[in-house]
């Protein structure tokens, strides 16, 4: 339980100079367009979804501003229409979910001892096809022609007939490419999990966050076909006529209901599920123990992974089944709640058990649980028909998620950039800074949306450009938006924080708050190898016991150093036994020219220059077929027979 | 302790081993799908029967199938929970760990997933198959 | 038997680490089919959530039941097509190149044979209702076009794999991944026709 500095090199000086020709990389434009590192490429999820965050937070601002007072006139109906939409759509599927998969792709593979990705140019490929898909439904805002419908998009108001112009094209052939870099994501954290973690890391060793990050893959793998299928008739339907959601040729409005909370419903626990994740990495450090119950705890990621499939339809309580096959429904619902409950009992008891060490990251989490088991609360009333019927679209609806939402992810979020920034940037962050961003971001928080409820319940309907004095809401509205500006300037000193701590910052050492697990136990940032060793794991905290430092230091063996080549070390699935060094790819410009490709076509798609688009179709089949090539060697290295 | 045991016994322990760990999310999702879509399908077409089958014997068996595979899982489970329990863990060679830690796990989401059945079961008692 | 029963239930049984010792490759490939298989899961599930809507004739007046002489045909030609390929990577696992070479060509020539046929299928149909007639037009042309881009993925991939082997140097004994992981896309290929098939040409029959 050291909290010093590095473990002693157990690599010879030759070894790292070899690791260091084989996978360094030099600062240049032509090194940040090809890189294929995992860290840069997590750290720039980070940055961009961050990016994206700001935006759709000053979207947030503009419609607070604008609700202030009734009657304002400083948004149109339209422009509200996009900002709501906007903000939504990019809180949801380019905040939350790409944020995440930042922590994911940072840490993965420092977590479980690899040097790397499974698939490193395929990550690559997945942060270029996040920004560009980002970048291409936000360029639609300027135009006037950001999507418009909210961002469950429900038909029949999202098809052409009720909604002409490029609106829902642009929400449509956006979530489709995005689907790209997340579909990629998720495999490549799935197949990284399984196969390349560290020697002795058997199933019952993997760290929690591990375990929630491969989780959060496999629903997406299951879950995001339903919304891109959703949206792939959606574009039909509007730009060709189909009649997949038109009830007068034979279609069904509600069919865009189901598939979209067949994804909708696991998509929740796909937001909040690596945010849990976060928060059972970071109370080790800061209650001095492991997580209470870690069977427990994974047992309830798994069971909640499978249960999230299987109730989707109580989002669609009006729509008339038979009452029966609801209450098999509900009954998945009742029981999803015991998995989660387990978990947040798993963190009380760890806190009560533990040692607590209060700094920023720990106070976020405390902050977590507050503001999460508030939203939950709601959640449960919903459960009460009469209640929900009364309730549904108003403002109380909005403050439940944003309960859920903010204090189920955006919390862990802040309490993992304050946890890891020194293990990314190799700098601290200055204490007394981070915790006026809590106070401001907690106060702001539930200033700006606990008043919601009471709106909510007074009768405020949601995504309303304005309203009328008369329905005495405007007081409870002035504080929302006071508290909306708090929560601004609090999530501005996190930003002023990091940046302080980049350029002010003192040098972090490699184990700052004397972690359990691997990342800690490699330099502050790492090493582009991560690990001049990579480790024999021998414990669940392998940072917190002997004999797993010891074997990257002193216990090193040569077939864990791999100092010849660009190579790491692949595992069996179960049981993390050894099988054999595998090599990994250079770095590559072919993901950036794939992702391009691919923005030429959904652009040219959306913009109808057909011939563009089967061009671009035919550039990512050639890119990729070049990506795959198999390199030519001599036919008694292939094993040729004759 | 078995002396090795040949291939065979391997794959057939290893499958045992899954259904220990999965057998009750498989059932459930099997008795979920087939229970909504019979229950649905039939109550659309507007008869009380599946072929000659009466409507509440098909969605029994929707109920009862799934639930004594769950309990066979949860079985299993246990005694793959008993058979890694007093195993001398002789340095870093023996899985034993990483099966003890699913065996838990198996044991405690077969139960959630019996729970889950077993209650869609109560339903089937109470309701009409077809009121709305 | 009950001996044997005895070592499956053994400790050492038991705890046998399955599955074990696949590539990453492998893996990618595997999962990326499992998503694939849901997206065609989806689809075929709004075919049948719009049909039992819909009510009691389908396909809906004006368009008549499909045919089933030339999809029995298409399907004689395309889950065939699955065994030269299984055959033609145990070749390779042994080294030998030209039952590679034969076999992906094979499946070729059958692929391309379905492709044919479902064009002939499409001219046919097109003459009798599009996809913007109903949704019942939608559903056909969009299943059976997005299989059949499939088998086109798939054609591709082999060919890719056709090249890579005629210029040598590429698979043998020790390198066959990549061969590996085409034949599993080309299999769920394969497979998910055979849903299709069920879905669009048998069911409504039912």
């Amino acid at each position: 339980m050291s909290t010093t500095a590095a473990p002693a090199p157990g690599a010879s000086r030759g070894d790292l100079a070899r690791l260091e020709r084989h996978w360094g990389e030099t600062p240049s434009v032509r090194s940040w367009l090809t890189t294929v590192d995992h860290k840069r490429i997590g750290r720039r999820y980070l940055v961009t979804a961050g990016l994206f965050f700001a935006l759709a937070g000053l979207s947030a601002l503009a419609m607070r501003t604008q609700l202030a007072r009734p009657e304002a006139g400083m948004l149109s109906p339209e422009e509200y229409n996009q900002l709501f939409t906007m903000h939504g759509t990019t809180m949801i599927f380019l905040f939350a979910t790409p944020m995440l998969f930042g922590f994911g792709n940072v840490l993965v593979p420092l977590m479980i001892g690899s040097r790397d990705m499974a698939f490193p140019k395929l990550n690559a490929l997945g942060y270029w096809v996040f920004l560009f898909s980002g970048l291409f439904m936000w360029a639609s805002l300027p135009f006037g022609a950001a999507p418009n419908n909210g961002w469950f998009a429900y038909v029949p108001l999202s098809d052409e007939q009720h909604n002409p112009g490029l609106h829902m094209d642009v929400y449509s052939l956006g979530l489709l490419f995005l689907g790209v870099a997340t579909t990629a994501g998720s495999i490549n954290f799935i197949v990284t999990a399984l196969k390349l973690r560290a020697p002795g890391m058997s199933l019952n060793r993997v760290p929690l966050f591990v375990w929630a990050i491969v989780a959060t893959g496999f629903m997406v793998i299951f879950a995001l076909p339903a919304l891109n299928v959703d949206n792939a008739m959606l574009f039909l339907d509007r730009r060709f006529g189909t009649h997949f959601f038109d009830p007068e040729a034979g279609g069904n409005v509600l069919l865009w209901q189901h598939l979209f909370w067949i994804f909708g419903h696991p998509d929740v626990y796909i937001i909040v599920m690596p945010a849990l994740g976060i928060v059972s990495a970071v109370l080790p450090a800061f209650t001095r123990r492991g997580v209470v119950g870690y069977p427990l705890v994974v047992l309830a990621i798994v069971s909640i992974s499978i249960i999230s499939f299987g109730v989707w339809v109580h989002h669609m309580f009006a729509t008339g089944l038979p009452q029966l096959s609801y209450s098999f429904f509900s009954a998945a619902s009742t029981i999803i709640t015991i998995p989660s409950g387990i978990q947040i009992f798993a963190w009380l008891a760890t806190m009560m058990l533990g040692r607590l060490v209060l700094r920023v990251p720990l106070l976020f989490v405390i902050g977590f649980i507050v503001t999460f088991v508030l939203g939950g609360l709601t959640g449960a009333m919903f459960a009460l028909t009469a209640f929900d019927q009364q309730v549904t679209d108003s403002y109380f609806v909005v403050a439940h998620f944003h309960y859920v939402l903010i204090g189920g992810a955006v919390f862990p979020m802040l309490a993992g950039i304050y946890f890891w920034l020194p293990k990314i940037t190799g700098r601290m962050y200055h204490e007394g800074l981070g915790r006026w961003a809590f106070w401001l971001v907690f106060v702001g928080m539930h200033v700006t949306f606990f008043p919601m409820h009471l709106y909510g319940l007074f009768g405020m309907p949601r995504r309303v450009y304005t309203y009328r004095s008369e329905a005495g809401w405007d007081g409870w509205n002035l504080v929302s938006t006071v508290g909306s500006y708090v929560l601004a300037l609090g999530l501005l000193l996190v930003l002023v924080g990091v940046v302080h701590a980049i350029r002010r910052g003192r040098p972090a050492p490699p184990d700052p708050w004397g972690g359990d697990t691997l990342d800690w136990s490699t330099d502050s940032p790492p090493k582009p190898y991560n690990f001049p060793v990579l480790p024999r794991v021998r414990s669940l905290h392998p940072n917190w016991d002997g004999p797993s430092r010891e074997s990257m230091a002193t216990g090193a063996e040569p077939d864990r150093v791999l100092a010849d080549g660009r190579r790491t070390l692949r595992t069996s699935e179960l049981d993390g036994r050894r099988e054999r060094a595998v090599e990994m790819p250079e770095p590559s410009f072919q993901p950036l020219v794939l992702a391009l490709a691919m923005l030429t076509f959904f652009t040219a798609l959306l913009l109808a220059w057909y011939p563009v688009a089967a061009g671009a179709a035919a550039t990512v089949a050639v890119t990729l077929a070049v990506w795959l090539w198999p390199p030519r060697r001599p036919d008694t290295e292939v094993g040729v027979s004759a | 302790m078995s002396t090795h045991p040949d291939p065979r016994a391997r794959l057939a322990g290893g499958l045992l081993f899954w259904y220990a760990v999965l057998g009750g999310a498989i059932a459930w999702a099997l008795h979920l799908l087939t229970g909504w879509g019979i229950d649905e399908l039939a109550c659309a077409a507007g008869s009380e029967a599946v072929g000659p089958v009466p409507l509440r014997t098909a969605l029994s068996a929707t109920v009862v199938l799934p639930a004594l595979a769950t309990v066979g899982a949860l079985l299993a489970a246990t005694l793959l929970w008993r058979r890694t329990t007093h195993v001398v863990t002789d340095g870093e060679d023996r899985p034993v760990g990483r099966s003890r830690l699913l065996a838990l796990v198996g044991i405690w989401s077969n139960l959630l997933f019996l729970t889950i059945i077993v209650l869609g079961g109560i339903a089937l008692l109470v309701l009409p198959p077809c009121q709305r | 038997m009950s001996g044997s029963m005895t070592a499956a239930t053994g400790t050492e049984a038991l705890t046998t680490e399955m599955p074990v010792g696949r590539s990453t490759g492998w893996w990618g490939m595997v999962m990326f089919v499992a998503t694939e298989a849901t997206l065609f899961a989806c689809l075929l599930g709004s075919y049948f959530y719009l049909r039992f809507q819909y009510g009691p004739t389908w396909p809906p007046p004006g368009i008549t039941e499909p045919t089933l002489l030339r999809p029995l045909v298409m399907t004689a030609v395309l889950l065939p097509s699955s065994l030269p390929v299984i055959w033609a990577e145990h070749g390779i696992r042994r080294g030998e190149r030209w039952r590679l070479r034969a076999g992906l060509a094979t499946t070729l020539v059958l692929g391309a044979t379905f492709l044919a046929l479902q064009a002939s299928e499409y001219t046919e149909k097109l003459r009798e209702f599009t996809m913007t007639t109903n949704a019942y037009g939608s559903l056909f042309y969009v299943i059976t076009g997005f299989h059949g881009l499939h088998v086109l993925i798939g054609l591709t991939m082999i060919s890719w794999l056709l090249a890579a082997s005629l210029r040598g140097g590429s698979f043998g004994s020790h390198r066959h991944d990549r061969v590996r992981n085409v034949a599993i896309y080309w299999h769920f290929v394969d497979v998910v026709w055979a849903a299709i098939l069920f879905t669009i040409y048998l069911s409504p029959r039912l």
